[in-house]
């Protein structure tokens, strides 16, 4: 009996056993139904299926343009295309002698030879060092086409005149008897620099493309993740609550079960979706390989790989129940949406202070975003990417910040989604909403 | 089956339900009567443990209302309503299952009510695509499809057509008289006198009348008779047992001394030569009592 009760100790607990099994079996029911009937959505199937036609289309686009002479990105020029032609006319009096590692692509034609290729179309462009150089320093382009260059025409013309250059500085240092070393170094001044740290410790290797985007692609996977499933939690709430099947549901099933089901059966749904956008991505960086770089081969640590799934499920775990408890007291699903655009916000802050993660990753700024717990999952996600070894006094106090946070939201969120929920198109007074998280029994 | 011992509860500043005690037998129709906002809703839902009461004490098949008796329940709120975009037999699967049935139990049980309903052929469909009458007898299907021992039903018949209406009917007797205990709240007296064993009237969350229907209307009868036939004598002198006489819808309404008794009167007349064709001892509707109780509580209360 609820209030003062006499029933006998063992009977009770006996009945408390019972409840618990009863509350598991109902929070699985729940989860399983809000799962089964959010990935057969036709929205959900569309919304999942998106990225991995985007990268096929892009792929397929790529291709296409490739072809055609556009590629993206090279090892071995400013940006330019590596598979071209540099006609060069050469009546200067400098004695230019093309050598392949540093200037693989230079044809010396005469001028009436280039000009018969471009005729042809073997070529676009032909360069001509006329007899006035090197005292004029200008050099005479003659183009196959009137009209003005695509995209892929100027990254050539880039590549081509990059090349023109160093063929030029090499022929002028050879004249001026400048031995072979030096003019290599001089082309090429250095290759690599290796940091050292004040006590003379090696710094972490140099900041590449992956170091950068790494960070970035896990925390905003966790953004993702959060606001997917926010907005199949709270059209999971709102919905039960404007067809008026809510308090059928309720006099089924506790508002903690219920509210416990949706955040997993949603969170499962929501999950998977980013899991079918991972393995996309996985499937597709070997086969973007050149276009992506070094981003087709991020590894991560073991520790940092279960860490950042701690925070992700912790972090998921408190959003979730917030959420849950907005869906509830929100009049609407319109009003549903603006309050959870507030939780929502504090979710993408450690976003916007990304710089300064990169900058600094030990400021007092980061160290504060880490522990407060509705930023501690993105921020952390950065710090583990980002910083050279883990953090791990940070880790463990973050950690156990969220973790209380989580468990307080959790039974808080609770109480108002069981408080509120029955109001109907009614906007609970603050007072209610804190009257209902300290509410006892 | 349902035990409530001294109940508040408050919200806000009011208290919703104040020091409410009942209890509800199985096989029979407790009647839950009460203007709006008197607390019917709240004590039914904390009967559900919807809400838990502030004071006092629930008891629900001898323990705490709470998950574990969540099979044996079955609600019909007055806010009521169906997964618009689901097809109907999804959604009531789905309910069986949170009453502890295996969901292909549930399905079969599902599928048999709708088609004993007349909804058969429209079980696929999605909610949104059925009419309201549909929708009604859905609900209706969703709260006893799991043979519950315990039927709360609030406001059952708002909004319901005649042959809905009906057909709940229907169904809320046979629930009782196959050992249900229900609960049901109604502002309709016709109904309640037809289908309650007992009632309970609340008014702002007080219990003001508790008890079985017959035992209530006598309570309040005031013992007046009402005689229908020839060569009725209109002057209450020439009565022994008669303090007034008046004439109310063709009949003639005789009001008893306090000693006197309707055998006595009946008596009377014939002496008098009247010739008798109807003799009725008069006892108020529940709709009667209901407008006095209430109406009388909250004099009482002006003047307090």
């Amino acid at each position: 009996m609820t209030g003062p009760s006499t029933e006998p100790e063992e009977r009770r607990a006996r009945r408390g056993r019972a409840g618990l099994r009863g509350s598991i079996g109902l929070l699985g029911i729940v989860a399983k139904r809000d799962y089964l009937r959010t990935v057969r959505r036709r929205g959900f199937v569309f919304g999942t299926l998106l990225l991995p036609l985007g990268i096929g289309f892009f792929m397929t686009l790529s291709g296409f343009v490739s072809g055609g002479g556009l590629g993206i990105g090279s090892p071995d020029g400013p940006g330019g295309p590596e598979d071209f032609v540099l006609l060069v006319a050469n009546e200067s009096p400098l004695d230019l002698q093309p050598a392949a590692p540093l200037t693989p692509h230079v044809q010396l034609v005469s001028r009436e030879e280039g000009l018969r290729r471009l005729g042809a179309g073997s070529a676009e462009e032909l360069y001509v060092l006329p007899s006035t150089y090197p005292d004029d320093p200008t050099l005479l382009r003659i183009d196959a086409r009137a009209a003005a260059q695509p995209l892929g025409g100027l990254q050539r013309q880039g590549a081509q005149q990059h090349e023109l250059a160093l063929l030029i500085q090499t022929t002028l240092l050879r004249d001026a008897a400048v031995a072979p070393d030096v003019v290599q170094r001089v082309v090429a001044p250095f290759t690599a620099i290796d940091a050292q740290t004040l006590s003379g410790a090696p710094v972490a290797a140099d900041p590449s493309i992956a170091s950068f985007l790494l960070p970035f692609a896990f925390t905003m996977l966790f953004v993702l993740s959060i606001f997917i499933t926010t907005g199949y939690l709270l059209q999971s709430v709102t919905e039960e609550k404007e067809n008026r099947v809510v308090e059928i549901v309720l006099s089924s099933v506790p508002a903690l079960p219920l509210m416990g089901g949706k955040i997993l059966g949603l969170g499962a749904a929501g999950l998977t979706q980013v899991v079918v956008w991972v393995l996309t991505a996985a499937i597709a960086a070997p086969l973007l390989g050149d276009q992506l770089g070094e981003l087709s081969s991020i590894s991560i640590s073991p520790v940092t790989l279960i860490l950042a799934v701690a925070y992700f499920a912790l972090g998921y775990l408190a959003y979730g129940a917030m959420f849950s408890a907005v869906g509830a007291l929100a009049p609407g699903s319109r009003e549903a949406q603006q309050y959870a655009g507030i939780f929502g916000f504090a979710a993408v802050v450690p976003l916007i202070f990304s710089g300064l993660f990169l900058a600094d990753i030990e400021s007092p700024i980061v160290t504060v975003l880490a522990l407060i717990p509705l930023t501690t999952p993105a921020t952390m996600l950065m710090v583990l990417t980002l910083a050279p070894e883990p953090p791990w006094l940070l880790i463990v106090a973050s950690l156990t910040s969220l973790a209380l946070f989580t468990i307080v939201a959790t039974v808080a969120s609770a109480r108002v989604f069981r408080a509120t929920l029955l109001l109907y198109g009614v906007r609970p007074s603050i007072g209610r909403i804190v009257g209902a998280i300290f509410a006892r029994g | 089956m349902v035990v409530v011992d001294g109940v508040w509860k408050r919200f806000g500043n009011v208290d919703v339900v104040q020091d409410l005690s009942f209890d509800v037998r199985p096989g029979e129709v407790l009647g839950f009567l009460g203007p709006n906002g008197a607390g019917k809703t709240t004590t039914m839902r904390m009967i559900l443990d919807i809400i838990r009461p502030d004071r006092g004490s629930i008891a629900v098949f001898g323990g705490a209302p709470g998950v574990e008796h969540q099979a044996r329940v079955g609600y019909l709120p007055e806010e009521r309503g169906l997964y618009r975009d689901v097809p109907v037999l999804d959604t009531l699967t789905y309910f069986g299952a949170l009453r502890g049935l295996p969901t292909a139990e549930a399905r079969r049980r599902a599928t048999r009510w709708l088609e004993d309903v007349g909804l058969g052929p429209s079980m696929k469909q999605k909610a949104a695509e059925l009419s309201r009458g549909m929708h009604q007898k859905a609900q209706v299907v969703a709260t006893v499809l799991h043979d519950p021992d315990l039927l709360i039903v609030d406001e059952p018949f708002q909004g319901l057509d005649p042959v809905n209406a009906e057909m709940l009917k229907g169904v809320i007797t046979a629930q009782r008289d196959r050992g249900a205990a229900v609960v049901m709240s109604t502002h309709d007296m016709a109904d309640a006198q037809t289908l309650c064993d007992r009632i309970l009237l609340i008014d702002k969350g007080r219990r003001l009348l508790y008890g079985r229907v017959p035992d209530i209307q006598r309570a309040f009868s005031d013992g007046a008779v009402e005689v229908r036939g020839g060569g009725i004598p209109m002057d209450p002198q020439r009565y022994r047992s008669v303090s007034e006489v008046s004439v109310a819808n063709g009949s003639v309404r005789f009001l008893l001394h306090s000693d006197a008794s309707a055998q006595a009167f009946f008596q009377e007349l014939a002496e008098l030569g009247a010739a008798v064709e109807r003799f009725e001892v008069s006892t108020p509707t529940l709709n009667e009592i209901f407008i006095r109780t209430v109406a009388g509580d909250r004099r009482a209360e002006a003047v307090r």
